[in-house]
């Protein structure tokens, strides 16, 4: 799912933008829009981010010290561990290490409370043993990227209320996190051009049919859909299936945006001279839309499904919090959050915020990526005319980023 | 803040208008207070409290809350002794820790009117009442009674001169109103309370018994046979055994015909007279026009933001000192949406006195300085703090056959690391346990929190092939004897606070090879997902304080408690449906029949006994940790606030007497 | 023009039944229903219902016909009597319910509307005035900051940041004292202190979007020929960025007003829980949950009604105050 992920944003923008390197005509579209986004500094910074972290997702299992059941009585709301370099004599390590941790209740409020001990030093290790996981799906292992030997421990955001790596939980969460709204977009995209090329293909009465039907499914709730979607999710799903049901509910209540803005865009293109002659020509109808009339927008269409992307992992969040969708032990970004909001956690155990700072990375990642994107799309109007054309797509992203409101209920 | 200056100003001018008067009264007023003045910090309050214009009539009169002396000085409330019973017939509250002062409100949270119940019990007036340590009953809105030697005959005494909180007069003829015009009938859509039948020792029978007047403030309830727990089994099942005649006359169809009670529901804005009468007959103390006997009583609509009850002017207690109660003004109650929002107000100080989960100890204890309030720990009567209950009717066969196969359950005891779940869980407080009945409660049994209480995976792989459960291909999840897939089903409830034990116990299982799923339901599916019998297994502890006063949790006779799944239908339909029990499901029933027909205490208490040995040897609910505390806070300026036994049965804080906290100047 | 407004108008009829009956079939969707959820909630607080009375119940609210029969008895009373039902928990007619909490919602989501504008245009015309500037970046990033944390946290850690500094969660819109006083300025400014984190919460989520499409706007604008010209003959800058920049630039915000309209008559829903504020999210949520459904229903098809209202009347704005859009719409 992350390698499609990569392919949405940059499959057009990329692949082919090396290939044509000037010579091929009908390239320097995507090119031009490359060359564009280089230029759009938070854009490509953002890029740059969002490939980390889908790399990181995608080798969560390595790169997680624990599993997701790693429950520890002993450690549990223990604050994050301090990487050292320097030891308690002053010396300078190499290689950086912790100490060990002892724990004791307070035996006034039953509060954990962790005392590092400097007789014990653990160096932290690259490579290590730790719990089962399969690597990329391809091969069981239990070989972790950095731990300390037993009975050493290390907690970079801490643990939780159950004791458990909170840094392995935002990494595993990840892989939910960062694939759902990917996945979501994929669906809605598809149902969109679907739905909204049709609807502004073919025009007329299909289309007045498909605008009301639009019109109906805008005009619904979400939370009530959410939540009657939710208790239809049959009682033994496992986790990929239920990432599978929200990705779903996700994606019915965003398409329409999307439909939007293909209807509206193949509006404008199909009286283009170049769509009469192709017709003029005999060329089949699913021909020109997929020859002709779809290649004329695609790049608004990515612009589009990557500021999609933000609102579904706020709408992730947003589902968990009500109590919808993924549960612990499977764990998602807006399960950590759901758990950090307890009044508990941000008073005693604010590292369970930790999370909070992935999510607004990502969702701002996104944002200037597809900010960089549209500016990019439009490579002319950097020029001297043609401002018109832009203008027209300002006013579809008004459209469009308005339907974003939805998800916020 | 002004407005608090302003009403301490006021009271002191009252205060000095008060020590004018009793200097010019002569000593006979004085000298009550004099007496009265033993503590300090009270000082203040009692001088405060004598000035009714009746002082300077009367010498001996109990002193009254300073709002309710300016609505008789202004003539629109008649004086305190003339609201009260005679005298002898005033109930004295004893205090916990000292004598309060009136004034100040109650913020109570409650999330609106579902939370009906929490507001109830804190100020619930029970015919009888229980006593503090949860054993027996003593009278409270009955002055006493009298029982006959095989306990067929009570008589209950009235207090003479009671009223409700309109002013009528409270009298033996509102209890027979009660039984013949709400009770029987069903006005309120309940059906006649257990408590009211006897037993025919021989036959089994059910007989109805007779409720009658003797006189303006005694009531005969006969019996056919023998009925030993009446009292007590009255202060659990229909702890309000009175009704206010001259109020449901005006708005029961029987005294006013159809569409005149109609039209009251409409005004009081329903749409139908059965839920007209369930809400004004049942959940009457919502109802600002319903006259009740408690201490505080509604003022305004209970879906406001902020409902209000507010001090009954008629309330019939006292302290020692003769100052009619509550000691606090107002209850002041505050919808809140979730329940952290509880918690920081609890936490800002704002909350007089809250009642919390042991979840929020350690936030609690760890800002108690902060927001200047205490953390009073109450015992409970649970069995345990986390525990684990195997339906024992559940539909599959296989699995029901499991289910009450004994080494089954005590494999499903010993998989699980009882010391991880008691440090996650309870935050270590509440031991490595079995299910059992804690010391100091009735039915102690010796040794028994230790049964199968060990943390011994090799045991339980024992007892599960001893049973003949096979593996499957890849020796990952155990199946049944014949091949076929055996899963565990937990349901839980949501919104629950199970979610952490539950997430652990899988684990745990699934360690010695159960496969365990965990369906996730809302209250109501699982409601009546039980009713359906569709609940194999879910995380449920049990809390009895006497078997013999409330035995739903332990004896199957009606579909409520999830280890006995259909056995309670076949007992509450009397054989038409449901499971027919068996071996010593069907012996606690019959234990159970004898316990009602018990003739003597001595009996009930031998029949206790043995109903809970069977628990104890069969062990249908699993518990691996302790029960902990519940929580109850008090700000720190708010007095007599005690630690006792949190249960249903004795109505958590309310068994506290809140009329008698007070916040402290 | 006016045959295309009556036009929309009319097609709302049907759709929005339509939409009522959806609704209705999805309220009842999950399993359980009122009573059922009622009893179990009763259970948890030691009131033991048995089948019987959940009977009784059922029959006394119509709870044992089938969702059609319930639906039209329904629809009927909306449509004939303009009565939108009882509701279940609360035992008053739904209508009464709706006018309780309309009030604090409206005031709630028009002030954190009007704070979302009054931040968003001026910061958006500031950011594409200074274009690429350290002003630009903090503006976008703060913006987005807003629409990325998601406002049940940023509610909750607001709510406790006030409680560690102040000793107050703020919780609600009135402090205790305030709630049943007569309106004064105390109260006014009781009001004003517990608005500020709903405000930030609510406002923050969308000012993002409007500072994005404000700047997008401006910078189109600012290019323009007459712009240009005025810039040529003289004209103060900042009178040209007002006048002619801003106001144009500033249509197609106008014009999506009536998108909000839903958002004002509902307010937020999981903020106001988080925050505990009186308005109809929040009541409206736990409707849905305990399928009180003539209560939720009514409102969902209110919603559903203000949606489409929106959406129509964006159309229309849209329409008038660009004439090129209106020719089109001819053509089509």
């Amino acid at each position: 799912m992350v390698t499609q992920a990569k392919a949405l944003m940059q499959r057009f923008v990329q692949r082919r933008a090396k290939k044509g390197a000037g010579q091929d005509y009908a390239t320097s579209h995507w090119k031009l829009m490359y060359r564009e986004l280089k230029r759009h500094k938070l854009a490509r910074i953002s890029l740059y981010i969002l490939g980390f972290f889908y790399l990181v997702a995608l080798l969560g299992g390595f790169i997680a010290p624990q599993g997701l059941e790693s429950y520890s009585g002993e450690y549990m709301n223990s604050a994050p561990t301090k990487v050292r370099m320097v030891d308690a004599n002053g010396k300078f390590h190499i290689q950086p290490f912790v100490y060990g941790l002892k724990s004791e209740r307070d035996p006034e409020t039953l509060r954990k409370r962790f005392v590092e001990d400097p007789e014990q030093v653990f160096p932290v290790k690259l490579f290590v043993h730790g719990s089962d996981y399969s690597f990329l799906g391809l091969f069981k292992t239990d070989i972790h990227l950095f731990g300390v030997d037993e009975p050493g421990r290390i907690f970079l955001f801490g643990t939780d209320s159950m004791g458990r790596d909170m840094f392995s939980r935002v990494v595993l969460g990840s892989q939910v996190s960062l694939t759902l709204p990917l996945v979501g977009v994929s669906i809605s995209f598809l149902l969109g051009l679907l739905i909204g090329g049709i609807s502004g293909y073919a025009g007329g009465r299909v289309d007045a049919i498909i605008q009301r039907f639009i019109d109906i499914v805008r005009s619904f709730p979400t939370l009530p859909l959410w939540m009657a979607l939710a208790a239809a999710i049959p009682p033994r799903v496992g986790v990929v299936e239920m990432f599978f049901y929200i990705t779903i509910i996700m994606a019915f209540i965003e398409w329409t945006g999307l439909a939007r803005v293909v209807r509206s865009k193949f509006i404008s293109l199909r009286s283009e001279d170049y769509v009469t002659a192709a017709k003029i020509a005999g060329v089949s109808d699913l021909r020109i839309i997929f020859a002709h009339l779809v290649p004329g927008f695609i790049s608004y269409l990515v612009v589009a499904a990557t500021l999609a992307i933000p609102g579904m992992i706020i709408g992730e969040t947003a589902m968990s919090f009500l109590g919808l969708g993924i549960r612990s032990p499977a764990t998602s970004w807006g399960v950590l959050m759901q758990e950090a909001q307890q009044i508990e956690n941000v008073a005693l155990y604010p590292w369970k915020l930790i999370p909070l700072l992935f999510v607004i990375t990502t969702v701002l990642a996104f944002n200037f990526l597809g900010d960089g994107l549209r500016d990019a799309a439009d490579p002319y109007s950097h020029g001297n005319g043609a401002k018109s054309a832009k203008r027209k797509g300002k006013r579809k992203w008004v459209s469009l980023r308005s339907k974003k409101k939805q998800l916020e209920v | 803040m002004w407005g608090e200056k302003f009403r301490m100003a006021k009271k002191w001018v009252l205060c000095f208008m008060v020590v004018l008067m009793a200097a010019s009264l002569l000593a006979a007023c004085t000298s009550n207070n004099t007496g009265s003045n033993g503590n300090k910090g009270n000082k203040g309050a009692n001088t405060e409290q004598s000035p009714s214009p009746a002082a300077t009539v009367k010498a001996e009169i109990a002193p009254e809350a300073p709002m309710l002396a300016e609505l008789v000085k202004a003539g629109t409330l008649k004086p305190v002794e003339e609201r009260m019973p005679v005298k002898e017939d005033i109930m004295i509250e004893p205090v916990f820790e000292e004598i309060g002062q009136y004034g100040g409100e109650w913020n109570f949270p409650w999330n609106g009117p579902d939370d009906k119940w929490g507001i109830s019990m804190a100020t619930e007036e029970a015919m009888f009442r229980f006593k503090e340590d949860g054993t027996s009953v003593e009278p409270n809105v009955a002055k006493g009674y009298d029982v006959n030697a095989d306990a067929t005959e009570y008589k209950i005494y009235l207090r003479q001169g009671m009223k409700w909180s309109d002013g009528v007069p409270f009298t033996a003829d509102d209890v027979i109103f009660y039984w013949e015009h709400m009770l029987i009938p069903e006005t309120f859509g309940k059906a006649l309370y257990d408590c009211y039948y006897s037993v025919d020792p021989v036959t089994g029978e059910k007989a109805r018994a007779e409720i009658v007047k003797v006189d303006d403030y005694t009531v005969k309830v006969t019996f056919k046979h023998p009925s030993v727990l009446f009292l007590e089994r009255l202060a659990i099942d229909n702890k309000w055994f009175f009704a206010p005649a001259h109020y449901y006359k005006t708005i029961l169809p029987e005294f006013i015909g159809e569409e005149a009670a109609l039209a009251k529901a409409k005004e009081y804005g329903f749409e139908d007279l059965k839920n007209f009468g369930i809400w004004t007959g049942y959940y009457y103390w919502l109802y600002p026009q319903r006259p009740t006997l408690r201490a505080w009583v509604a003022k305004n609509d209970m879906n406001s933001d902020r409902f209000i009850m507010e001090r009954n002017p008629y309330y019939f207690k006292t302290d020692s000192e003769g100052q009619q109660l509550p000691y606090m003004d107002r209850i002041v109650l505050t919808k809140m949406q979730d329940k952290s929002h509880k918690l920081l107000e609890t936490m800002a100080g704002h909350v007089e006195v809250g009642s919390f989960d042991f979840t929020d100890y350690t936030v609690l204890k760890e800002n108690e300085a902060k927001g200047n309030y205490r953390v009073i720990p109450w015992s409970t009567p649970n069995w345990s703090s986390t525990g684990v209950q195997l339906n024992q009717t559940t539909e599959d066969p296989k699995l029901r056959a499991l289910f009450q196969d004994i080494r089954f359950r005590e494999a499903l005891s010993l998989a699980a690391d009882r010391k991880e779940i008691s440090e996650i869980i309870t935050n270590g407080l509440g031991e490595a346990s079995q299910a059992s009945i804690q010391k100091g409660l009735p039915n102690y049994q010796e040794g028994w929190s230790n049964q199968w209480a060990a943390y011994d995976t090799d045991g339980a792989a024992k007892l599960l092939d001893e049973i003949g459960l096979k593996w499957d291909a890849a020796h990952k999840y155990r199946t049944f004897a014949d091949g076929s897939d055996l899963t565990l089903t937990i349901y839980r409830e949501d919104p629950s606070d199970n979610e952490k034990f539950i997430e652990l116990i899988r684990k745990y299982y699934e360690g010695v090879g159960l496969k365990t799923d965990v369906k996730i339901v809302d209250q109501g599916s699982f409601f009546d997902l039980k009713y359906a019998n569709k609940i194999p297994v879910t995380v449920k502890t049990v809390s009895v304080l006497n078997v013999a006063f409330r035995p739903d949790e332990l004896v199957p006779l009606r579909v409520i408690t999830p280890w006995f799944g259909h056995y309670g239908l076949y007992t509450s339909s009397q054989g038409k449906e449901g499971v027919k029990p068996e071996g010593d499901v069907a012996k606690i029933l019959e234990d159970w029949d004898k316990l009602k027909a018990s003739k003597t205490k001595e009996e009930v208490q031998k029949w206790t006994d043995d109903i809970i040995k069977l628990h104890q040897k069969n062990q249908w609910v699993i518990g691996y940790t302790a029960p902990t505390p519940g929580l109850v806070v008090a700000r720190n300026d708010v007095r007599n606030v005690p630690s006792l036994i949190a249960s249903d049965e004795t109505r958590y804080i309310g068994h506290a007497h809140p009329a008698q906290f007070f916040i402290k100047k | 023009m006016l045959r295309y407004m009556l036009r929309r108008t009319l097609i709302m009829v049907p759709v929005t039944l339509f939409v009522s009956m959806i609704v209705f079939i999805i309220i009842q969707l999950p399993p359980g229903d009122f009573v059922s959820g009622y009893a179990a909630k009763m259970a948890t607080s030691g009131e033991i219902m048995d089948e019987q009375a959940m009977a009784l119940l059922r029959e006394s609210y119509g709870l044992d016909k089938p969702w059609y029969v319930q639906y039209f008895t329904w629809m009927i009373g909306i449509l004939t009597e303009g009565d939108f039902g009882y509701s279940l928990s609360y035992n008053r007619p739904v209508s009464d319910i709706i006018g309780q909490y309309m009030g604090i919602t409206i005031i709630v989501s028009l002030v954190s509307m009007v704070f979302t504008y009054v931040v968003a245009i001026p910061i958006g015309i500031l950011s594409a005035v200074k274009q690429y500037s350290f002003f630009d970046y903090l503006a976008t990033g703060f913006g987005f900051l807003g629409m990325a944390t998601p406002n049940f946290l940023l509610a909750i850690i607001l709510m406790f940041i006030s409680f560690q500094w102040w000793g107050d969660p703020m919780l609600g819109l009135f402090s205790a004292e305030f709630t049943d006083a007569p309106w004064n300025l105390a109260k006014w400014m009781d009001l004003f202190k517990h608005m500020i984190i709903p405000v930030i919460v609510i406002g923050t989520s969308n000012t993002c979007e409007l500072i994005r499409v404000m700047r997008g706007q401006m910078l189109d604008e600012m290019t323009k020929p007459h712009i240009l010209t005025a810039r040529a003959k003289g004209l103060p800058e900042w009178r040209i960025l007002l006048k002619y920049s801003a106001r144009a630039a500033i249509n197609p915000i106008v014009s999506t007003i009536g998108w909000s309209l839903t958002t004002i008559f509902t307010g937020s829903t999981i903020t106001a829980i988080v925050l505990n504020l009186p308005t109809q999210g929040p009541v409206m949520h736990k409707a849905l949950l305990s399928q009180d459904m003539y209560l939720a229903g009514s409102w969902l098809l209110l919603m559903a009604v203000f949606t489409l209202l929106g959406t129509l009347i964006s159309d229309i704005l849209l329409a008038w105050l660009d004439p090129r859009i209106r020719m089109t719409r001819k053509g089509t």
